[in-house]
């Protein structure tokens, strides 16, 4: 009987060590996290019979133009290692795309090519000028308005862009303080907004032929930004605004008194993002608003019973819509969720016919990713504060370890969806904590403002807090916590490692700003106007020098106390990199423990691939040291 | 014989006479060089440790060059007189041979700029020039304005590390990121007693002044440079004397100090300051006596080790010594026994010559004569034949030639048995024994036979005519068997008592001076031993010797 029962529980063992073995989860490669898709950009010509993409073959990226009725496509570009940067249709059968010349100063040469590959014309050669499209219809068959810098680094000019020829003719020149131009739906100039670097003003003109006419002034810490005109009355334009009010809304404005005239949708608790404009309806579809995730609040019924639809056929997801045609009926677009990196289809409204194009990244099952829950706690001075906590798989919300990522800044924020960093850290056993600490935008401005000046002030008190609170629900083991940054989170990263002593077993940091006089240095020409916005958001080198300094880690070495891993990309011209040189120097020198990866590329925009494995090889294996095994 | 022994004494004194002597004169040759070889040693650590009290020295420097001048790019431009200020008095404070500082406020631009540097389109000239330092006065602390010039000529060292900006600038490759070290040295200068430093932009920035140097940008672009100047006073370097005892003083002197009146009774040595203090050196110097005592800390450990191992070689020499002594001893107590052997068989064999002699020379022989040398020869024939069985038995059982019988034996009837054989050879002997406890016992019947003839003979021997007694007790105490065989003889001394079992020894006296060998009481050890047993004596002299036996017990 006793040998009988000993039998039983030898054989209950065994099935639960397998169902253990079973519960682990498993251990992906980091490449599948990342891999990029080799069709990316769809797009749909203005008639909606074509669709294009930028296909990837080998190392070879070129235009691919499909008929998405007989699905017969061929390539119409043939770049070699020159990549695409950006393309649009301007016609239904011309295409216009930007040839990358140097990723890193963002230049490149500009191309007109017929949807046949036949026609290619340079318009524009690099030159170090930029060149940005005001409004993607062709006007008179033949000219394109643009603005470019090339008469003046510093300002754009708008010019009248013959497609036939490439000629270029000015049509309206920048007095030296404006820094947007709005065209009209029939792709008339009339809206231009200056800035003398902390002010915007927002300049109007009833007809071409006028003169701009200041209407509103406000603050960049204000948000007011056109939508489109009104169809109906040539002097209104929507806009989404936080004039005087916290949180932003879409407004009716009135150019000619320079007053809101009404609200369309506002809300004390929602901060609008964005709102949609259909050229077809001639009505505002929908707006934008930013909580946990972003969600949609529809102005009109039948736009309604579109997404309604789209639902029903991509229950459970996010949708996002990329592009779509002139009628309204063909569309392109994009789901999502926090666990599973979408696909991406064309839709025919018509129908209601959904059809998959392809996978956004076939690697990732939705069964092994984790969910991303919103979470907020209050900071110690009473500000709610948002966030997002990804537990690993598999593993009880007990004494995990954590990596803390704070995302990058200034005016970022981090939204729900999927996130390959976020999923490989939980994938490698971390509670993942995301924190929209003050200063990131969505919240109103308010909040917004609440983070100036504050970096490694009370940013960092958020942080903390943060960690705190996940420490007290017992989630977090206090002596693994990490955090990794890229960007200002890098800066967030370091900076947490000296100010809040103890706390942090180790700090990572990518592309990292560690000098905040670097970091207001390496603001290019073309943004000088702006230049006493960013000395107000980050801080005034000539009369801060003091908090500046006391902020910035590379001024603060004798501080640091715990491992740190430092990766920079030597070409990032934002960065000095031989100031990253020299703090790691400095820390090496106090026999602190560095690890530092240098590389050529580019590990933020993904396009290295073996410089981005190098990367996150080498951080799993810096937190499986000084945080797991701890 | 006799002779010949002292002469070997004699060779061995000689010996061992010269064999201290040499090793004298080692030891003292060998203290000799040690001494020497201090000297040597702490004159080479005099001439090559200043490497590292410079070393030591300097360190601060190198931090403040490696770690410190490169804080003042960190501020990329932006520093003011006042972040400046700061920034000296944090350098002063850590860095005390930093003397003065003089800060330019610089612009580099397409304007020519009256005082400063102009390149082709490229100027580059300070805005406001500031002097800091704990001895510069409060009014004097601003040199130079470009509203207010005052008297102040720019100077050398702006100037020159404008010129190296500049042709560096010209050959500035700007497909390359240059190295830190590359940009380090372009963007510094280093001379006698002073360091200029000018802060290190980012490689755009270069990019854009190397552009400026041809042509007129527009906007004419305005670039914030910070040059600093550090005064250094070399005599403010601390010097750490990382070997006190090496070095008694440590001065910093100009390159060109060489003092006349160098006595014999210091030693000195140099070495040049590196960098900006190159005009300068740390001058080392010692007084003979003073390095005395590191020689001494060096040479006693030294003579303490030759000391030991010469301790050791003596103790080897005199153990060597000894065991020679003990072995002239053995060969002296060998020499007697041959001796008195001889002497043994010497006596049998001229008594059995005698014997032939007078049989061969008597024409006849009566029938007594007859009967009576043929008796005497029987007799020196068994004489001769025991000496020789005991001599042989003796040197088997040392080397362990011979096995061990195992027989049962009855002890009352063994005992009876050598009672009888002893009682018929000396009828005047008083033999009594006593067993209790067993009655019989395993053991080899001929070795325990000889056992006891031999203690039995010896009890006969050395007991004075009136008093010849022996009572042997056989006993089982304790599972051990124990012989005891009491005499009333002589006795044995207790100054002779350990020696009576060593081979070959005889106690001198009246009782052996014939038919003894000094055999008999180590072959009686030898035969307990080899029976895995004991034997041990007491003894008072004139009242006589009990000697014990214990044997196993193997039932």
């Amino acid at each position: 009987m006793i040998g009988f029962k000993r039998y039983i529980f030898l054989i209950v063992m065994a099935l639960c060590s397998a169902c253990q073995q079973n519960e682990k989860a498993r251990t992906i490669p980091v490449d599948d996290f990342f891999k990029s898709q080799d069709k990316i950009a769809y797009r749909l010509s203005p008639d909606g019979k074509y669709l294009s993409y930028l296909k990837l073959q080998g190392t070879e990226q070129n235009i691919y133009i499909e008929d998405i009725a007989t699905g017969a496509g061929k390539n119409v570009t043939s770049l070699g290692d020159k990549r695409i940067v950006f393309y649009f249709w301007v016609s239904n059968n011309e295409l216009i795309y930007y040839k990358e010349v140097d990723a890193a100063k963002s230049q490149s040469d500009v191309f007109i090519i017929d949807k046949n590959g036949g026609h290619q014309r340079q318009l524009l050669s690099s030159d170090k000028s930029r060149l940005k499209v005001l409004d993607d219809q062709l006007i008179d068959n033949k000219y394109l308005l643009v603005s470019s810098n090339k008469r003046d680094s510093t300002v754009f000019d708008v010019y009248r862009l013959n497609v036939r020829n490439g000629n270029m003719e000015m049509a309206a020149r920048n007095p030296g303080n404006i820094v947007d131009w709005r065209t009209d739906a029939d792709g008339k100039l009339r809206l231009a907004m200056s800035s003398d670097g902390v002010n915007t003003t927002i300049l109007y003109r009833n007809q071409e032929s006028e003169a701009f006419r200041p209407v509103l002034t406000s603050n960049f810490k204000d948000t007011f930004r056109p939508i489109a005109f009104s169809h109906s009355k040539p002097n209104i334009i929507y806009a989404i605004s936080n004039v005087n009010r916290d949180k932003s809304a879409l407004v009716e404005f009135d150019c000619n008194t320079g007053k809101e005239l009404k609200n369309m949708y506002c809300n004390d608790t929602l901060n609008i993002t964005d709102a949609q404009y259909s050229r077809k309806k001639q009505k505002m579809s929908f707006v934008v608003f930013e909580t946990w995730k972003k969600e949609k609040h529809f102005l009109n019924d039948s736009v309604k019973l579109f997404y309604d639809n789209l639902d029903k056929l991509l229950p459970k997801t996010e949708t996002r819509i990329f592009d779509k045609d002139n009628a309204e009926n063909v569309f392109i677009l994009r789901s999502f969720t926090d666990r599973n990196p979408g696909s991406y289809y064309l839709y025919f409204a018509n129908t209601g016919q959904l059809r998959k194009l392809s996978d956004f990244n076939s690697s990732i099952h939705e069964a092994e990713m984790c969910e991303m829950k919103p979470v907020s706690f209050t900071s110690r001075d009473g500000l709610t504060i948002h966030g997002y906590l990804t537990l690993p798989l598999h593993q009880k919300a007990e004494h995990l370890p954590v990596v803390v990522l704070p995302h990058d800044g200034p005016g970022d924020r981090n939204l729900w969806g999927y996130n390959p960093e976020v999923q490989f850290l939980a994938n490698r056993g971390y509670a993942v904590f995301q924190i929209n600490y003050r200063g990131s935008s969505g919240y109103g401005k308010k909040f917004v403002a609440a983070g100036f000046k504050e970096w490694g002030g009370k940013i960092q008190d958020d942080i903390y807090d943060g960690v705190q609170w996940l420490i007290s629900r017992n989630i977090a083991d206090p002596k693994r916590v990490g955090i990794y940054g890229t960007g200002f989170g890098g800066f967030i990263a370091l900076n947490g490692l000296y100010l809040n002593q103890g706390t942090y077993a180790c700090a990572a940091s990518n592309a990292g700003v560690i000098n905040l006089f670097t970091y207001l240095k390496s603001i290019p020409p073309y943004q000088k106007p702006n230049l006493q916005m960013f000395y107000e958001i980050i801080g005034n080198p000539l009369t801060e020098v003091d908090r500046m300094r006391q902020a910035s880690p590379l001024f603060q070495t004798d501080k640091f106390n715990a491992p740190v891993f430092v990766a920079q990309n030597i070409k990032d011209p934002g960065n000095n990199s031989g100031e990253t040189i020299q703090f790691v120097k400095n820390l090496k020198k106090r026999g602190i423990s560095v690890t530092y990866l240098e590389n050529e590329g580019d590990t933020i925009f993904g396009k290295n691939q073996e410089s981005r494995r190098k990367f996150y090889t080498t951080l799993e294996e810096f937190l499986n040291i000084n945080l797991k095994r701890k | 014989m006799t002779l010949g022994k002292k002469g070997g004494y004699r060779k061995n004194f000689l010996l061992i006479l010269t064999f201290i002597g040499l090793m004298s004169v080692l030891f003292l040759l060998s203290l000799g060089l040690a001494y020497r070889f201090s000297t040597k040693y702490v004159e080479n650590d005099f001439a090559s440790e200043k490497v590292n009290v410079l070393e030591q020295s300097i360190k601060p420097y190198n931090d403040f060059f490696q770690k410190k001048l490169p804080e003042v790019s960190y501020y990329n431009g932006y520093l003011d007189s006042a972040t400046a200020s700061h920034f000296v008095d944090t350098v002063q404070l850590e860095y005390p041979f930093v003397s003065k500082v003089i800060f330019y406020d610089s612009e580099v631009g397409n304007t020519p700029v009256s005082d400063g540097l102009n390149i082709g389109k490229f100027s580059f000239g300070p805005k406001n020039i500031y002097q800091f330092g704990s001895l510069v006065p409060n009014d004097s602390i601003q040199l130079f304005s470009r509203k207010n010039k005052r008297s102040f000529v720019v100077g050398d060292d702006f100037n020159a590390l404008a010129l190296k900006l500049v042709s560096y600038l010209e050959s500035l490759d700007t497909t390359h990121v240059p190295s830190q070290d590359e940009l380090f040295s372009a963007f510094s200068n280093v001379r006698s007693n002073k360091i200029t430093y000018l802060n290190i932009p980012r490689i755009e920035d270069l990019k854009i002044y190397k552009e400026m140097i041809r042509k007129n940008l527009d906007p004419k672009p305005v670039y914030q440079q910070d040059m600093l100047s550090f005064q250094l006073d070399p005599y403010k370097i601390k010097i750490i004397n990382s070997r006190p005892k090496l070095y008694q003083f440590i001065k910093i002197q100009p390159l060109t100090y060489d003092p006349l009146e160098t006595s014999e009774a210091y030693l000195s040595t140099e070495i040049t300051l590196p960098g900006p203090f190159s005009d300068f050196k740390l001058y080392f110097m010692s007084s003979k006596s003073f390095l005395d005592k590191e020689i001494r800390s060096y040479f006693w450990p030294i003579a303490l080790a030759i000391l030991v191992f010469y301790s050791i070689l003596v103790l080897v020499a005199f153990l060597i010594y000894r065991n020679l002594n003990i072995n002239q001893k053995m060969f002296k107590l060998q020499y007697d026994f041959v001796n008195n052997l001889t002497h043994e068989f010497k006596t049998p064999v001229s008594v059995i010559k005698i014997a032939g002699n007078n049989i061969k020379s008597a024409a006849s022989l009566t029938e007594r004569e007859l009967g009576m040398y043929g008796r005497i020869l029987d007799e020196e024939a068994d004489k001769l034949n025991g000496l020789m069985n005991k001599l042989l038995a003796f040197t088997q059982i040392e080397n362990k030639a011979i096995e061990l019988n195992r027989d049962e034996i009855n002890v009352h009837d063994f005992i009876e048995s050598t009672v009888e054989s002893h009682r018929l050879k000396h009828p005047d002997f008083n033999l009594s024994y006593e067993v209790s406890g067993f009655k019989t016992f395993i053991t080899d019947p001929v070795l325990l036979g000889s056992l006891f003839d031999n203690l039995a003979e010896n009890a006969y021997k050395y007991s004075p005519a009136e008093r010849k007694k022996l009572h042997i007790s056989a006993r089982l105490i304790k599972g051990k068997v124990v012989f005891r065989f009491t005499d009333q003889g002589i006795g044995i001394p207790a100054s002779e008592i350990n020696n009576i079992f060593k081979k070959f020894f005889r106690i001198q006296n009246q009782y052996n001076q014939n038919g003894s060998v000094g055999l008999g009481l180590a072959f009686c050890k030898e035969l307990v031993n080899f029976m895995k047993g004991e034997i041990t004596v007491k003894s008072r002299v004139n009242k006589g010797t009990e000697f014990k036996i214990v044997l196993p017990y193997n039932d």
